[in-house]
């Protein structure tokens, strides 16, 4: 019988998950899909991959269900997440910003977000009392209906802002996807995620 | 009354109780044979903000306007304990003290993560010395604790002194030492390089501060540390963990993280993490906090429901073996270390009834064992010997 791969990496969906396929080949890994892109959890030669949505990454990484995996600084932020994040890999890069209608100046009474955490931590630094209300997407539609009077989202053109006449009042975080590590893996996984981290390292420039 | 207990506590049945119980005895074995002595604390304590985790305690309101909170870790309430009873201990003036301590703490945290709110810490304290057997007297009592429920300990070893050395000399901000401290512990380099470039901070030490957290590995990485961070400040806490290093003859199931930068102002030494195969977090946790509490100190606590979840599952609770009708006899079962239930009605047709109800082999009726299923080979014939069936005149138990 064949081994299980020595490691398990937990990856998003999605685009972020091709190109961070297209990292860990080119630094050294035969990871093969073999048909089998929507299966959730299967063995491709140099590692068992696990396909999820990006905000649950960190759990599985944080629980060791993953060793390590791939995802958005934003994410892991909101988390509050303590895991290793060796490589900063570069790709998926977006900003969370502190969105507006254009033009407005007054106080803030409500901020909608996908990130209720990151957006109090922010508000409170400011010295604001606005309430957070957590929605789970098409945040920007909040401000447009006036739900909110201002929204905590991620910004990565800002043609969808301009559209709808937002306007990206502060950046409050700079992000891109990074390669995190279980802090027991990378000490007793070390033969097999110390080069792969180098490799990693060398690819990106990081 | 519903009938979930509230967030982030939980009920534990009985073969997760009994399995406790085993690791608590097995634990406690080994602090006893090392000469640390048993003490307890109150679960309530007055609220004080200081306290070095006043914002996950729970608080209730006393009966004159007080604010007590619910006991959120040992080590505080310890080092009272110490100051209050053992006064010389705590100056350094008495040698070591060695202290003991398991019980339930509370976190008044968002439950999630396998973190709850009500857990229980096992731990032991090293009170009064500070040097660096005495450290790895801990590091070596961590490896064993692993090792006595049945895992494969490794255990990471830092010493966050290197890298407050490292602040100094490259002149950090006192205000913004713990984020870039963070920065160091998740391994971040990118973060790392955000903040000094952020803080302008320029100079040798401070480029050094981004390769930091890949000096981790085997003892080769002292010398790598070494190489990093030649100055003699950054030299002193290399050496002092290579001190507690040389303590041990098998220094394979150690692992050298100069990265280690967790709670910088609170430890001041050496730290130390223990981590088993095949499980993502770590069981224990604990370093040297001289000056935090008491002059010097140190000591490790273990999250008991952690470890255990490490473990395979617990074989079922083991059943009682035996209903009795006959208290005399049953006197003699258990006091030979056998569980045996007293049956409901004296009767013997009645408690037959019972004992197969609930599935126990074996009745006790009138001085005679009778076998109602298959117990274990030569089970019988041991349960009649202590009840001393055929002889006449056994001694009582």
């Amino acid at each position: 019988m064949p081994e299980d791969p020595a490691l398990t990496l937990a990856l998003p969906k999605g685009r972020v998950m091709q190109e961070a396929l297209r990292l860990l080949r080119a630094a050294g890994m035969r990871l093969e899909l073999a048909g089998a892109e929507r299966a959730l959890r299967f063995d491709a030669g140099d590692a068992t991959l696990i396909v999820m949505r990006n905000a649950d990454v960190p759990t599985y990484v944080e629980l060791g269900v993953a060793d390590a995996g791939v995802v958005g600084k934003d994410v892991l932020a909101e988390a509050g997440s303590t895991l290793y994040e060796p490589v900063d890999l570069g790709i998926a890069a977006c900003r969370l910003s502190l969105i507006r209608p254009r033009g407005a100046t007054g106080a803030m009474a409500r901020v909608a977000s996908k990130y209720p955490r990151t957006a109090a931590d922010y508000l409170r630094r400011k010295g604001s009392t606005a309430e957070v209300v957590k929605l789970a997407g098409n945040v920007e539609l909040a401000c447009l209906s006036g739900l909110a009077d201002a929204v905590v989202d991620v910004v990565q053109t800002g043609e969808t802002l301009k559209a709808n006449d937002l306007e990206e009042v502060d950046v409050i975080l700079e992000s891109s996807a990074r390669f995190v590590v279980n802090r027991a893996a990378l000490k007793l996984k070390a033969e097999h995620l110390r080069p792969l981290i180098a490799a990693l390292r060398d690819l990106t420039g990081d | 009354m519903t009938g979930a207990p509230p967030d982030g506590t939980r009920f534990v049945p009985p073969e997760l109780a009994q399995a406790r119980t085993v690791a608590l005895e097995r634990l406690n074995r080994l602090y006893a044979s090392w000469g640390y002595a048993p003490v307890e604390v109150p679960a309530l304590e007055r609220y004080d903000p200081e306290h070095p985790r006043s914002e996950q305690s729970f608080k209730l309101s006393d009966r004159d306007s007080g604010v007590l909170a619910l006991r959120s870790d040992f080590t505080p309430a310890l080092a009272q304990l110490v100051r209050a009873s053992f006064p010389e201990a705590a100056a350094g003036d008495a040698g070591a003290l060695r202290l003991r301590y398991s019980g339930t703490v509370w976190h008044a945290i968002h439950p999630e993560l396998a973190r709850t709110r009500e857990f229980t810490q096992v731990g032991i304290e090293l009170i009064g010395v500070s040097h660096a057997r005495a450290d790895a007297e801990l590091i070596h009592l961590a490896r064993e604790s692993v090792r006595a429920v049945g895992l494969a300990p490794r255990v990471e070893v830092g010493n966050p002194g290197f890298v407050r050395a490292l602040f100094e000399l490259a002149a950090v901000p006192e205000e913004r030492r713990g984020t870039l401290a963070d920065a160091i512990d998740r391994k971040d380099r990118s973060d790392i390089r955000a903040l000094v470039d952020e803080l302008e901070l320029s100079g040798p030490a401070a480029a050094a501060l981004a390769e930091v957290p890949d000096l981790y590995g085997g003892s080769e990485v002292l010398d790598d540390a070494r190489r990093l961070a030649p100055w003699p400040q950054a030299r002193a806490e290399i050496d002092r963990l290579e001190g507690v290093v040389a303590q041990f003859e098998d220094d394979s199931e150690l692992l050298l993280d100069l990265g280690m930068a967790r709670r910088l102002a609170y430890y001041t030494g050496v730290t130390f993490r223990a981590y088993t195969f095949d499980f993502g977090q770590p069981l224990l946790g604990g370093g040297r906090y001289d000056g935090a509490l008491l002059p010097h100190a140190a000591g490790f606590s273990i999250g008991l429901e952690r470890l255990l979840s490490a473990l395979p599952a617990p074989p079922p609770a083991s059943a009682p073996r035996v209903v009795a009708t006959d208290d005399v006899a049953a006197r003699r079962l258990r006091a030979a270390g056998i569980a045996v239930l007293r049956a409901s009605d004296a009767d013997r047709a009645e408690a037959l009834a019972e004992a197969r109800a609930r599935g126990v082999p074996f009745l006790v009726h009138d001085g005679r064992v009778e076998e109602l299923t298959a117990g274990e080979p030569g089970e019988l014939a041991a349960l009649a010997a202590l009840l001393g069936e055929g002889e006449e005149g056994a001694a009582g138990a």
